[in-house]
């Protein structure tokens, strides 16, 4: 193995491990796919091949939201493994998806082991506050973020350390239907996200406007940002109609002042 | 009030720019990192808080108390949680120990509605919207959406230590006020956001049977002499209405939904109805 490539292997496990950090706290790069698939591919020399990889994950992420731990794939990891793996062994997307998905799956449920050892950790740290042992509590929370990186960073050890040859070996094993099932699968698994988020949204409320959105993708060809202005145009109308009516009906039953300005500190 | 019964000006602490700073940078750093099943984000409210409450509270018991008062059970969104947060602080600043309890009580009843629209804002509608920009970008290879979306994090994340700050001067009288206005903007985003999944629906989600029936002399392509005759993007839209009532049902959690989609590809493929 060469320097470089040691150099990488460790880079891209300290990258799988600060994600989780960052998704936990800063949220700057979190576990967006397109983010840290572009990180990993300016890491791993390879940038066009990562953004197609983090590009698909990343629409198949739509709607997965982290809300009270959804138990669906960890979409940053698989990127982080997809990019590493189709970039070392020149397999591509395939394996990307093939290997990425269940290291992403193993990752949600090593979540849950880090969630109740933190369980521990609280207790610890509270029993210490009652023993007035203040500077000891303020150590002990940087355990915290650490196991929490173990989450990902060690899926991703066990991947960059046993993984590549391991995989390319499934892969010459696998039949040529599985892999390509599951290219197709990766085309259609943001249908999942999307039906997530739609519960999430009040979809009832608003259906002309995914009607709308739909139409203007099918029929007219308008791509997303062209839809994204049209839907920030009507979000701007309903803000200001919808605002002003709340400060007439707050208004009214007390003075019939209206005060004219109310709807414009939105951008303060 | 008396000023008798209040404490006298000398003894008590003013909290200074710096020590805000350091409270949210503390909290916006830990967050969920602490995060666990009994008491969600407490320890990494009473952790952020810890320095500060030091400053205000110089007896030992009380500090303990106050620190305990943290340790509580907590979870909201992060960007509410800076306001809660700030506000808090200026009730412990002005009354000590006296607010314990208001000040649990304000968390405990702000941290809910608040997060129902932080989240829905800053965990649903933002990474759809720009996941699903910099995604369409990143698969024509171009980096860009990914990189303004990173650098709108930074930023965002420097908004987040100033509601702090605004939590802290504006304090529960704000929070309560703009809740109204919130509401209203997590709609308006909500008809932005729903716009975008409407076209998502139409280009994002890829399904197609291009198999091929043979009628004696006349060929007939599934895909494109029946689907495509029918409207554009017509699987998707069903697939998509399917995927979503499946969601409905408690038995079906997105895992489920997932490998469901994986068989169906797979199987789908060896029966050559999919290509890849």
């Amino acid at each position: 193995m060469s320097g470089i490539q040691l150099l990488q292997d460790i880079l891209i496990i300290i990258l799988a491990g600060y994600m989780t950090i960052d998704q936990n706290g800063l949220v700057v790069m979190s576990w967006f796919p397109v983010i840290v698939g572009t990180i990993a591919g300016i890491i791993m020399g390879d940038l066009t091949t990562a953004l197609t990889i983090a590009g698909t994950f990343q629409l198949m992420m739509l709607g997965v939201a982290a809300l009270g731990g959804a138990s669906a794939p960890n979409y940053g990891l698989a990127t982080i493994i997809g990019v590493f793996i189709a970039t070392r062994t020149g397999t591509g997307i395939k394996s990307a998806i093939a290997v990425g998905l269940p290291v992403g799956l193993l990752a949600i449920q090593l979540e849950v082991v880090a969630r109740i050892i933190a369980n521990f950790l609280a207790h610890k740290m509270q029993s210490d506050n009652n023993k007035n042992a203040w500077k000891k509590m303020n150590v002990e929370a940087w355990l915290g973020p650490i196991l929490f990186s173990l989450q990902t960073a060690l899926p991703a050890a066990l991947i960059v350390f046993f993984g590549p040859e391991v995989v390319t070996f499934i892969l010459k094993v696998v039949p040529k239907w599985v892999t390509d099932g599951l290219t197709v699968a990766g085309g259609m698994l943001p249908v999942v996200g999307i039906g997530m988020l739609l519960h999430y949204m009040p979809v009832k409320k608003f259906l002309p406007y995914i009607i709308v959105g739909f139409v203007l993708a099918a029929y007219l060809k308008v791509g997303v940002l062209g839809i994204a202005l049209i839907g920030f145009a009507a979000a701007y109308w309903y803000f200001f109609s919808e605002s002003k009516k709340a400060t007439d009906a707050e208004a009214s039953p007390v003075s019939g002042e209206v005060p004219d300005d109310e709807g414009d500190d939105y951008d303060e | 009030m008396r000023e008798t019964t209040m404490m006298s000006d000398t003894d008590k602490y003013k909290v200074t720019k710096k020590d805000r700073r350091r409270a949210a940078v503390r909290y916006n750093f830990m967050a969920c990192n602490l995060f666990n099943y009994e008491s969600q984000m407490g320890p990494a409210v009473a952790w952020s808080m810890a320095p500060v409450l030091r400053k205000i509270y110089k007896n030992d018991d009380e500090y303990k108390a106050a620190l305990n008062n943290h340790f509580n059970y907590y979870n909201s969104t992060t960007v509410m949680s800076s306001m809660i947060l700030g506000a808090t602080l200026a009730m412990e600043e002005r009354d000590g120990i006296k607010a314990k309890d208001a000040v649990q009580s304000l968390k405990t009843s702000l941290m809910g509605p608040l997060a129902g629209v932080g989240d829905t804002l800053v965990w649903v509608l933002w990474p759809t919207i720009m996941g699903s920009i910099s995604g369409y970008m990143a698969l024509q290879g171009n980096p860009l959406g990914a990189i303004v979306w990173f650098i709108a994090n930074i930023i965002f994340w420097f908004v987040k230590l100033k509601l702090f700050d605004v939590g802290y001067t504006s304090g529960t009288r704000l929070i309560t006020s703009l809740g109204n206005k919130l509401t209203i903007f997590t709609e308006a985003a909500s008809i932005m956001g729903l716009s975008v999944v409407g076209g998502l629906i139409a280009t994002v989600v890829k399904i197609s049977a291009p198999v091929k029936f043979q009628f004696g002399k006349v060929a007939l392509n599934l895909q494109t002499g029946v689907f495509d005759k029918i409207m554009p993007a017509l699987l998707p839209a069903l697939l998509t209405l399917l995927i979503f009532k499946l969601l409905g049902n408690k038995k079906w959690t997105p895992t489920r939904v997932i490998l469901l989609v994986i068989a169906i590809s797979l199987v789908g493929t060896f029966l050559g109805i999919f290509k890849a």
